[in-house]
């Protein structure tokens, strides 16, 4: 009169009951092929991060500092930069060099670092082999009258785009923008690392711009509320040298 | 229905359980990191640590979607039952996925700075006013603590603790971590993601596991209703003898919403509460084995005359009085108090 119940899981007894064993070998199939398949695709379909990156080679450039909105090297033209540069200037991690700079604003400096590049933007990760420091050599006359240091007044501008970390967005993060990322960008602003505002479209060749307030000081930390959404901003843009500063209205910031 | 406590009653199901379960993670893990060609049309490569991330988050997202269809599954075709049994393993690896992702994600994004990595993950996003910004990595921390505490108190040791009706409440979190864990992503990464797969998934798994609850709960409503249960005096008319399989049970409910579960066997007719002491398994679809009712779920086994497991087990449930008159079966809805003895109604002598 007992039945076998062979029809019944009972897991410490058997095994899958055989009217069940086609539909769960098909779902460890699909389970097993589900997995494969999306490992491999979500990976192979992630959007590109941008082609910012460090180059690991030690690098030590003479120059002009300036510290106003953040510290920035007017480079001497050189190998690298057979025309001169204006280089930003970050140190280890997410820090900035602010504590070093304040006493060198304005004088000739020698800093040395690896250097991180996107677009026409590059920033010197200060390390320890030549740190900024006044500059030992000096520069020859010719040398200083051949950096740009002109100031030049673009008038005023409405940009949209995004303000970020300027390490993290030239490549020390891949993807280094993007709500995603937006705890990371406070936390690099938070420690000295410059702003900067990428925009959607192109003011005189370049979509960088390094941010500051419009009196040219750091931005606030109010506008962290803003950083890393799509944002539309008024402010003055400013050419130093090869630099383009936007120097924005906090009050004007809207997110789109 | 252990009695002693030993971390896991290992058998070959589980093993062949959990061994598919791992495949599935190392198998994804590695074609996310390794395989997948990462260069194609990118100016660069995703960061390592954080393709590391991505690979771990959205597994755990999979998994834990994966998980909670099983339930509602099962409940809509029985030859699902079998994924049911094994489900906390799923779970607890669940959980080591996510802790996984969590932790290369501190470990990345902040660090190398002059903050503490754990004060840096609850201050340097505090926008909690805002839609677009909001920090979002809240919603991971609840949904990582939801299944840290469901990971640790998955033992059937804590289910004694905490009495079963208590620990499935507390289990019924994981409904609250999953709605915390969609919104992680859609608030997070879905905010900037230009990618076609991943939000497609997501999308799809937080809609299929909706459905799937919705088209299980709706089935049993529909079930109870067409159990139409006439009341006649004390006593409740709930079923016709021959709908009755023999060693099958029969579920049924009552007018207060309860439900029972009725078994026919060796010519006998006896009646339980319709949740396993275990983990409330529905005992009216299990079978009489070896002369006790065993559950669906895990198997665990009761006295069919008195809800009480065969010794060394301990657990009890509730059982009821029954009739038999003219071939309609009345059931008595107040339960005896769980492991109480009813003489089992004799097919052979209607009243
Ligand atoms: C302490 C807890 C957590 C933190 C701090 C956290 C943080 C993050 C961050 C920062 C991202 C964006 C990563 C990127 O740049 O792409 C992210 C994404 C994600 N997280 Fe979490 N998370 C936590 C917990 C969880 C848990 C428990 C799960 C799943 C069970 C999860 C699943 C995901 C998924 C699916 C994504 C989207 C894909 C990705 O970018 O990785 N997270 N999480
Ligand atoms: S619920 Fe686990 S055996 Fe019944």
């Amino acid at each position: 009169m007992a039945k076998t119940h062979d029809d019944f899981f009972v897991g410490y007894i058997r095994g899958v009951p055989r009217g069940s064993r086609a539909l769960i070998i098909l779902v460890i199939l699909a389970f097993v092929g589900a997995m494969s398949g999306a490992g491999y695709f979500i990976s192979a379909t992630q959007p590109d991060p941008g082609p910012g990156r460090f180059f690991f080679q030690h690098k030590a450039f003479t120059g002009i500092l300036e510290t106003a909105p953040y510290p920035l090297v007017r480079v001497a033209p050189n190998e690298t930069y057979p025309e001169g540069h204006t280089l930003l200037l970050a140190g280890q991690g997410k820090r900035g060099v602010q504590a070093t700079a304040a006493a060198l604003a304005g004088k000739v400096v020698d800093v040395g670092g690896v250097l991180l590049k996107r677009g026409t933007i590059d920033m010197l990760q200060v390390g320890r082999r030549v740190p900024l420091q006044a500059s030992v050599d000096g520069l020859s006359d010719d040398a200083r009258e051949a950096i740009d240091l002109s100031v030049t007044d673009l008038g005023t501008w409405r940009l949209t785009g995004e303000i970020c970390d300027g390490k993290c967005y030239v490549g020390a993060m891949r993807p280094g923008t993007g709500i995603a990322h937006k705890a990371c960008a406070n936390l690099c602003l938070n420690g000295g690392v410059p702003a900067v505002f990428v925009s959607t479209a192109p003011v005189e060749g370049t979509e960088f711009f390094l941010l500051s307030d419009q009196n040219g000081n750091p931005i606030d930390k109010e506008l962290q509320r803003f950083v890393a959404a799509r944002v539309q901003v008024d402010g003055q843009i400013e050419r130093r040298g090869d630099l383009m500063v936007f120097k924005v209205d906090l009050n004007s910031v809207e997110v789109l | 229905m252990s009695v002693k406590y030993t971390p896991v009653q290992w058998n070959p199901n589980k093993y062949v359980y959990d061994l598919v379960t791992l495949a599935g993670i190392v198998l994804y893990i590695v074609l996310f990191l390794k395989f997948a060609p990462m260069e194609i049309e990118r100016s660069q490569q995703v960061n390592y640590p954080i393709l590391r991330m991505r690979a771990f988050g959205t597994c755990a997202f999979l998994l834990l979607s994966i998980i909670l269809c099983i339930g509602p599954l099962a409940r809509l075709d029985k030859r699902f039952l079998p994924l049911l049994y094994n489900r906390r393993h799923l779970g607890v690896l669940t959980f080591a996925v996510a802790l996984t992702h969590a932790s290369y994600v501190i470990d990345w994004y902040y660090v190398f700075s002059p903050t503490d990595r754990y004060v840096a993950l609850i201050t340097s996003n505090v926008d909690y006013g805002q839609f677009l910004g909001f920090p979002f990595e809240a919603f991971g921390i609840f949904s990582l603590f939801v299944l840290l505490v469901l990971a640790v108190t998955s033992h059937d040791f804590w289910l004694k603790f905490f009495t079963p009706p208590f620990w499935k409440a507390l289990h019924m979190m994981i409904y609250v971590g999953y709605a915390s864990l969609v919104a992680h992503v859609l608030f997070g990464y879905m905010q900037g993601a230009t990618d076609p797969i991943f939000p497609v998934l997501v999308l799809f798994f937080s809609a299929t596991v909706l459905l799937l609850h919705i088209a299980a709960g709706k089935r049993e409503t529909t079930a109870d209703r067409s159990t139409t249960a006439m009341i006649e005096g004390d006593w409740v008319n709930v079923a016709r003898l021959e709908d009755l399989e023999d060693e099958h049970g029969h579920v049924v409910p009552l007018p207060g919403g309860e439900r029972i579960a009725i078994f026919r066997y060796d010519g006998k007719l006896s009646a339980t509460s319709n949740a396993c002491a275990h983990q409330n398994g529905p005992l009216g679809e299990g079978r009489i084995i070896d002369g006790c009712i065993t559950c669906p779920w895990h198997g665990f086994q009761y006295r069919p005359e008195d809800g009480c497991a065969p010794t060394p087990f301990t657990e009890k449930i509730a059982t009821y009085r029954l009739l038999l008159k003219d071939g309609d079966i009345l059931v008595d809805p107040k339960p005896n108090p769980p492991g109480t003895h009813v003489d089992p109604v004799l097919i052979g002598e209607s009243v």
